[in-house]
């Protein structure tokens, strides 16, 4: 055999053998590693939407999903809005739950984040900056206090607390939600965000 | 000179031959991902996987693949493995996938893995290819983890998420940024020279 | 080359070749601190003694430390260098720092700002500004917690610097900017060293005066930030500061006095000092009006250290007889 046509059945041989090996192995993991996604949510919206059971995606699109959290009946008790928006560093993604009518938060979880350690990354912390999204009216735009207040007390229904030294970080979290929520409305609005199928489950 | 004995092929790859210290080979996942210890064990482990399997794999079919095409044959052997410790990380560990995020495919470029198959299991027999993949990948895992260790503690103040430092410590965020990974690892390496130095003086 | 033989070489800056002069220009820029130190004392009272005092013995003694490693003279010691780094330092400092930390920066500052690159003349970036860089990014909220000056009574929890003040929170619509008076007496919150313009002119023009620093650095960065923050103040002064506040306020002039000029980590010819000097300015102003920080002159100089060996490079004067290139 020449050398050239070694070489290319050496290589085929050597790509095919890989290829087949590897598409046996990501057939084997596709469906876990799609559960591990699926559970991730789903735990996020049980944590926003408190006594979902089931729930449903109503919307789709390239950085929000709204998923509908269920109770055992299958009636809508609030909205999970799973969105994505610029950070300081990289992209911020949240799960901000509402209620049916969209005027009330029930919690904000952040899921993925690479703001500064110590500074930004404590949108994920509760005492310092989760905490102040609980039960806040959204019927208008959210705002920030700036310099931050020093007791929560302080704060109107709609006021978030600004973490201090992360001014940035907490306004991207804030407006992405703002932004978010708008969004939300116009496409309830519009009747988008139906449950498919009355009493689904 | 080549090792000649097993045991001088795996004690190489500890500190004479040392990919990180010695070498400063695979400096990208060594800067990157040792940030905090459990993320540096599971880049060590991963590349270990790769490693081993790709030596095992280059070594056996040495004969077979022209000396042309080796290269390109080498890549597809290590990618495979790669892909492989990729997709079994995100299907049972999430977190640390996620920990480690692009730095796993990243592997692949990991130059102490090609510098193995091209400087050593090309030339030598299966097991003592085996036998020096094992060392080298030994001797990084060891060297991300004392890296890995000096950011945690200092950091963080933990020691594989367990608190180590009191409460009146307050972590220097500087070393899980990357600025720390830079510093902690030019001091490290200034350490190794001047063991080396004076290791090579004694002789 | 056999390096023990070499006794004390400075190679980029060629007028410190005369050893005599080194301590004596050392010891005129500690004098011209001295009267910022003093103003430091004054606002922030003891806590201001104190920081000084900390970073001064902790720069000291590393660099003693690292002299004995290094096995070099302790003497060097006595070139008042250290002792320079640890004053300034402490003047980049927040007045409410805790002492621990100040001492963290000091040793950095010295350890691997300058001795890990060889010691005086050797070291690329400003020593104090590393040292201050790695507080910023080891403990960021500490190095941006600011207390007010002894004479000022407010009840916020968090006291702004005017900088601070003028980014984060809408000061101009806000009608609360800092006045230009209180920033050129010093009666704002800060670090140590950036409170009070006047201090800090007082001490640089005994320099300047001496020919200890080179006036280049200084006008050039004061002129090319003017005119940055100038023209984007002409177009809406609604929303962008003056000019003369972004030279008063925060830690631009014991920066562009006091730091950019290093002679170490500074160009040697004036066209590279120029060149610097603008680059630190532009740096400066991107940062304040652009950046996700209220202050840059830290990060402008540290940026802008690192062009110095090419600057020199190519800014090299011809030398007499030599060909024009092309």
């Amino acid at each position: 055999m020449s050398l050239s046509s070694r070489m290319a059945v050496v290589l085929t041989t050597v790509g095919v053998l890989a290829g087949a090996f590897l598409s046996s192995i990501g057939h084997l993991t596709k469906e876990r590693i799609a559960l591990n996604k699926q559970r991730e949510i789903e735990k996020a919206i049980i944590q926003v939407v408190p006594g979902t059971s089931s729930n449903q995606s109503l919307y789709e699109e390239k950085k929000l999903t709204i998923y509908g959290g269920m109770d055992e009946e299958g009636a809508l008790l609030g909205y999970a809005i799973h969105a994505t928006g610029a950070g300081f560093q990289d992209e911020i993604t949240f799960m901000l739950g509402t209620n049916i009518d969209l005027t009330r938060i029930n919690s904000l979880a952040i899921l993925e984040q690479k703001e500064t350690p110590g500074l930004g990354a404590k949108i994920t912390n509760m005492e310092s900056f989760l905490r102040y999204w609980e039960n806040k009216d959204c019927s208008q735009p959210l705002s920030l206090r700036k310099p931050a207040a020093s007791s929560p007390e302080e704060l109107s229904p709609s006021e978030i607390n600004t973490i201090t030294g992360a001014t940035i970080s907490s306004e991207a979290v804030l407006n992405t939600v703002n932004s978010s929520l708008v969004k939300t409305r116009e496409l309830k609005e519009d009747g988008k965000l139906k449950l498919e199928g009355k009493n689904a489950r | 000179m080549p090792a000649r004995t097993a045991s001088e092929d795996f004690t190489k790859g500890l500190w004479k031959e040392n990919p990180v210290f010695r070498h400063l080979l695979g400096m990208c996942p060594t800067l990157a991902v040792t940030n905090a210890m459990i993320n540096g064990l599971a880049m060590g482990l991963a590349t270990t996987f790769v490693l081993v399997l790709s030596s095992l794999v280059v070594s056996s079919i040495k004969k077979l693949i022209p000396s042309q095409v080796r290269i390109a044959s080498y890549i597809v052997i290590i990618a495979t493995f790669v892909t492989v410790a990729d997709r079994f990380l995100a299907a049972f560990f999430p977190p640390i996938s996620k920990n480690l995020g692009p730095y796993v495919p990243l592997i692949v470029v990991n130059c102490i893995i090609l510098e193995r198959q091209e400087a050593f299991s090309s030339k030598n027999t299966i097991s003592r290819s085996l036998i020096d993949a094992l060392g080298m990948s030994l001797g990084f895992l060891i060297a991300l983890l004392v890296l890995s260790a000096i950011r945690e503690i200092l950091g963080s103040g933990t020691f594989f998420g367990q608190q180590v430092l009191g409460t009146w410590f307050e972590p220097w965020i500087i070393m899980v940024l990357p600025p720390g990974a830079f510093i902690a690892l030019g001091i490290l390496l200034g350490l190794a020279n001047k063991i080396e130095e004076k290791s090579k003086s004694r002789r | 080359m056999p390096e023990k033989n070499n006794s004390f070489i400075i190679q980029s800056s060629p007028h410190l070749r005369e050893k005599d002069s080194v301590p004596k220009i050392m010891f005129s820029v500690i004098i011209s601190l001295l009267p910022a130190a003093f103003a430091s004392v004054y606002f922030f009272r003891f806590r201001a003694a104190l920081l000084l005092f900390s970073c001064l013995a902790a720069s000291l003694i590393t660099e003693a430390l690292f002299l004995w490693l290094r096995k070099r003279p302790l003497r060097y010691l006595l070139d008042g260098s250290a002792a320079i780094t640890g004053i300034l330092l402490a003047m980049t400092l927040p007045p409410s720092l805790p002492l621990e930390f100040a001492i963290i920066g000091a040793v950095v500052a010295i350890g691997l700002g300058k001795q890990a690159f060889g010691g005086l003349g050797h070291n690329i970036f400003n020593p104090a500004l590393v040292g201050r860089a790695f507080l910023q990014t080891a403990f960021p909220v500490a190095m941006t917690t600011w207390i007010p000056p002894a004479m000022i009574k407010v009840n916020t929890a968090t006291f702004a610097t005017p900088l601070g003040n003028l980014k984060f929170q809408d000061a101009i619509s806000q009608g609360t900017l800092t006045s230009l008076e209180e920033l050129f007496w010093g009666n704002v919150g800060g670090c140590l060293g950036e409170t009070s313009a006047l201090a800090l002119m007082l001490g640089a023009l005994y320099l300047l005066l001496r020919r200890s620093i080179d006036w280049r650095i200084p006008v050039g960065i004061i002129l090319s930030l003017s005119l940055f923050t100038g023209i984007f103040w002409l177009t809406n002064p609604g929303k962008y500061a003056s000019p003369l506040f972004h030279v008063l306020a925060g830690s631009l002039l014991i920066g562009a006095l006091f730091m950019a000029t290093d002679m170490v980590t500074s160009p040697i010819s004036p066209l590279g000092a120029w060149i610097y000097a603008l680059g630190i300015g532009l740096v400066i102003g991107l940062i304040r009006l652009f950046g996700g920080y209220a202050e840059g002159v830290m990060y402008s100089i540290l940026f802008m250290n690192a062009f110095v060996p090419l600057l020199n490079k190519y800014t090299r004067p011809r030398i007499l007889g030599e060909e024009r290139k092309t």
